[in-house]
């Protein structure tokens, strides 16, 4: 089974690669192959369709630049006034996916502008804006209890944790992921700022590069440790590992969330400066990489096997039994794999310490996190090696409706049809 | 106080600018609504004073293009209706243009270039739009709302700062007679009445740095002057000594406050405005504690700058709730609700020192502040028309 899996998956990577030269196009359509509309092949360059059966930022080719933010919604505010929150975030995300502002602004000139225009002049970067709700949002508040998928649960404290509640969960979130920043900031200030008086931003997240790759097309990037992170990522083009392991099937135990996907965010500080000190050999040890090549240690290449079981000739493992790469790896997780699509943060100088207050804001989907996200970092907690050089800061959970049909539809719509 | 006042008479100016920024609404970024103006008038500065191309234009959106060739004296030209100045552009010295947009309704109006020789205002009628111009046209019910909206308002402004005259008269003597005491107690009511009007005074030039400044503000710590300058001697040095002059000064500016509102008129779109500034001001300087530092009486302060919008909001209610119902009850709602936010904070006719207010609590005001100025900055572009 096991096995399985992991040879479907290399099967799929290598039968792909040689279609990466066909590009962006030919790409996003296997990604968005239920699509009812594709629209992707005349899409302009730099647009992301924003309609579609799925939503879009998430197999999406990981674009350079982030924008997370967290929202709760307002007290006093009721179920109708939530559902009109997502009706005009959903319209307004669709305008601003397709390079547009929020709103034609029409000459009012005692009247602010109703889009903050700092995105005015730009392309849209590949802008994809890509919604959640949290399991917060599932209380009492609005009725919604029974609809709450026994998938969307608070992530349990887990070990070595060191978490800021300010800096995690939320009742909505939005990702928002372009190559320019300047256009992923404006999509989360402009929902913001339309969300005034029904929701409050609760946290927000800048990341300024990429960390993953979600398509055979893409190089695979380093994180701020100088390693090469999510080699064995799934890919869009596999869609097989995508059914099993990314989206929710008809057997989702809510209808709402069929053709949806579950996200875990989890802000994790890099103690680089500790990192830097390392030396070269350990740090190796500590991934199961050589630095420089990528290459699985005993390994030639970035995307040969990972010999989880050669010996050196002292016996010892080649990959040793702590390292991230081995503890991560699909084949020791029963098969278990999730979509890493998290981005390199920095928030500048840690006021306490004066150290870099930067890292990993780690983005996964999954079916279900109950089998994806918590049972893999809770061997990571006890074992992985660079523990010592990381720390969990947030932590949050939202369940990823499936996507807008059309500008008649919006964000979760199931979630309120009677 | 604000860093960067902008005068009531200069918002004409701030529209074309803005309007030129926010433009575009396309990805390309080509600029589709930078130009709402459809006719120009261009008025040439002389040494005698406005000389424009034409004295009567129909209504609609129109761009005054302001011309100095040679004119030293004359450098600036307003286009003024009575007392009230609509649109105005400044320092256009000899060689320079410049412009700025207004959408003009019908009727009789004056152009200003002080400082010239010749007749002090020039008659400037505009008539009624032609077919296909785009002047809204107002029901008479609104219009009236309106009037009555903009003599409540500056009657609400003078009685503020008679009030303001009478306690901060109250407070000075109690400063210049050295007792500490009564000089705390007496801070609070002059602070209130100002807070309401701030905006106000505001667009009188140097009278609010005077009145309102805090230690940052001042450039240098010798000159600096007014009710905060008083707060430090009273709530943090406990000592008096050295402030009668100080004091003396407060109520000297305070006085040309009041000599100054006694003629000052308001749009309806200006009040508006006023109104979010207020809660700007909330979101800035209050929320943050810097504004009362010493004595901790933000709190009292927000009080003053919400009384203050909620006035206004009031005032041009009737007008908005037959412009725009769905704004009007949106906006109404977020007042009641930032009501019910400063609620727990209120201790008799006063409210807690603000040290004692926890960060996840100026964090739900500020949150209570920014949900009722979103709506409320709405307004001001719904009463203009």
């Amino acid at each position: 089974m096991v096995e399985g899996i992991s040879l479907s998956r290399r099967r799929a990577l290598f039968g792909a690669a040689g279609l990466a030269g066909a590009g962006v196009v030919g790409a996003t359509a296997a990604a968005c192959s239920d699509d009812p509309k594709p629209i992707s092949a005349s899409a302009p360059r730099g647009l992301v369709p924003f309609h579609g059966a799925r939503q879009a930022g998430i197999t999406t080719d990981a674009q350079d630049r982030l924008a997370f933010a967290a929202f709760d919604v307002s007290a006093g505010t009721t179920r109708e006034a939530l559902r009109d929150l997502l009706v005009g975030w959903s319209a307004a995300a669709a305008r601003m996916a397709a390079g547009q502002p929020v709103a034609d602004d029409d000459a009012a000139p005692q009247a602010p502008p109703r889009d903050t225009g700092e995105a005015v002049g730009l392309t849209a970067g590949n802008l994809t804006i890509t919604f959640g709700v949290g399991p917060s949002l599932f209380d009492g508040r609005f009725g919604l209890a029974a609809r709450r998928p026994a998938a969307l649960t608070e992530i349990p404290p887990l070990p070595r944790d060191n978490l800021d509640p300010l800096r995690s969960d939320g009742d909505l979130c939005i990702q928002a992921c372009a190559d320019d920043p300047q256009v992923a900031f404006h999509a989360v200030r402009n929902l913001r700022r339309l969300a005034q008086g029904a929701a409050v931003l609760r946290w927000f997240q800048l990341g300024f590069g990429r960390t993953s790759t979600t398509s055979d097309s893409q190089d695979t990037p380093r994180n701020l440790m100088g390693f090469k992170d999510g080699t064995n990522n799934i890919k869009r083009e596999d869609a097989a590992s995508l059914d099993t392991h990314v989206w929710v099937g008809a057997d989702g135990d809510q209808a709402w969330m069929r053709g949806g996907t579950y996200v875990v965010t989890r802000r994790i500080r890099m103690l680089l400066e500790s990192w830097d000190r390392d030396y070269l050999r350990d740090q190796e040890n500590v991934f199961g990489r050589v630095k420089r090549s990528g290459a699985p240690l005993g390994a030639a290449a970035e995307f040969d096997d990972v010999p989880l079981t050669a010996k050196d000739a002292s016996g010892e493992l080649v990959v040793p039994e702590d390292a991230h790469i081995r503890l991560a790896a699909p084949a020791t997780n029963n098969g278990v794999t999730i979509l890493r699509r998290g981005y390199s943060y920095t928030d500048g100088v840690n006021q306490e310490t004066g150290q870099l207050d930067a890292g990993l804001f780690f983005i996964a989907f999954q079916r279900d996190p109950r089998t994806g996200f918590l049972p893999i970092q809770r061997r990571l907690a006890t074992q992985d090696a660079l523990n010592e050089y990381i720390q969990h800061t947030s932590s949050a959970v939202f369940a990823i409706p499936p996507g807008v049909r059309d500008d008649r539809d919006f964000w979760a719509s199931g979630l309120f049809a009677t | 106080m604000r860093r960067a006042p902008v005068a009531y008479s200069a918002i004409a100016v701030v529209i074309a600018t803005g309007a030129v920024a926010c433009g575009g609404s396309d990805a390309g970024g080509s600029d589709s609504g930078a130009t709402a103006a459809k006719q120009n008038v261009t008025i040439t500065l002389t040494s005698k004073g406005c000389s424009p191309d034409k004295s009567s234009i129909a209504a609609g959106p129109t761009t005054f293009k302001v011309v100095n060739k040679d004119a030293g004296a004359v450098t600036e030209a307003e286009l003024m209706n009575g007392d009230t100045i609509l649109g105005e552009k400044e320092n256009i010295a000899p060689g320079l243009s410049g412009t700025f947009s207004l959408n003009v309704k019908a009727g009789k109006y004056q152009l200003y270039c002080p400082g010239g020789s010749g007749p002090e205002k020039v008659d400037f009628t505009v008539t009624t739009a032609v077919a296909g111009t785009a002047a809204a046209t107002q029901s008479p019910e609104v219009t009236t709302a309106l009037k009555t909206a903009t003599t409540g308002y500056a009657t609400y402004v003078r009685q503020q700062v008679a009030e303001l005259v009478t306690n901060t008269a109250a407070f000075v003597t109690a400063v210049k007679a050295g007792d500490l005491e009564q000089a705390s107690k007496l801070y609070a009511a002059p602070r209130l009445n100002y807070e309401r009007i701030e905006p106000v005074a505001e667009s009188f030039g140097d009278l609010d740095p005077a009145i309102d400044a805090r230690a940052d503000d001042a450039p240098d710590p010798a000159t600096w002057t007014g009710f905060h300058r008083l707060e430090k001697a009273i709530f943090a040095d406990h000592s008096l000594d050295g402030t009668g002059t100080i004091a003396d000064q407060l109520n000297t500016d305070v006085g040309k406050l009041n000599t100054l509102v006694a003629k000052t008129t308001f749009q309806p779109a200006q009040i508006a405005n006023g109104a979010t500034e207020l809660l700007n001001e909330v979101g800035q300087s209050k929320i943050t504690g810097e504004e009362e530092r010493y004595s901790k009486l933000d709190l009292f302060d927000v009080q003053g700058n919400v009384d203050g919008a909620d006035k206004a909001f009031t005032l041009l209610e009737p007008a908005l709730k037959s412009l725009d119902p769905t704004l009007a009850t949106k906006v109404r709602t977020q007042f009641t609700a930032m009501y019910k936010a400063l609620e727990p904070y209120k201790r008799g006719t006063g409210y807690v020192s603000y040290d004692t207010v926890t960060q996840d609590q100026r964090r739900a005001l500020s949150q209570a502040v920014d949900a009722l100025a979103e709506p409320l900055s709405q307004v001001a572009g719904i009463v203009v028309s």
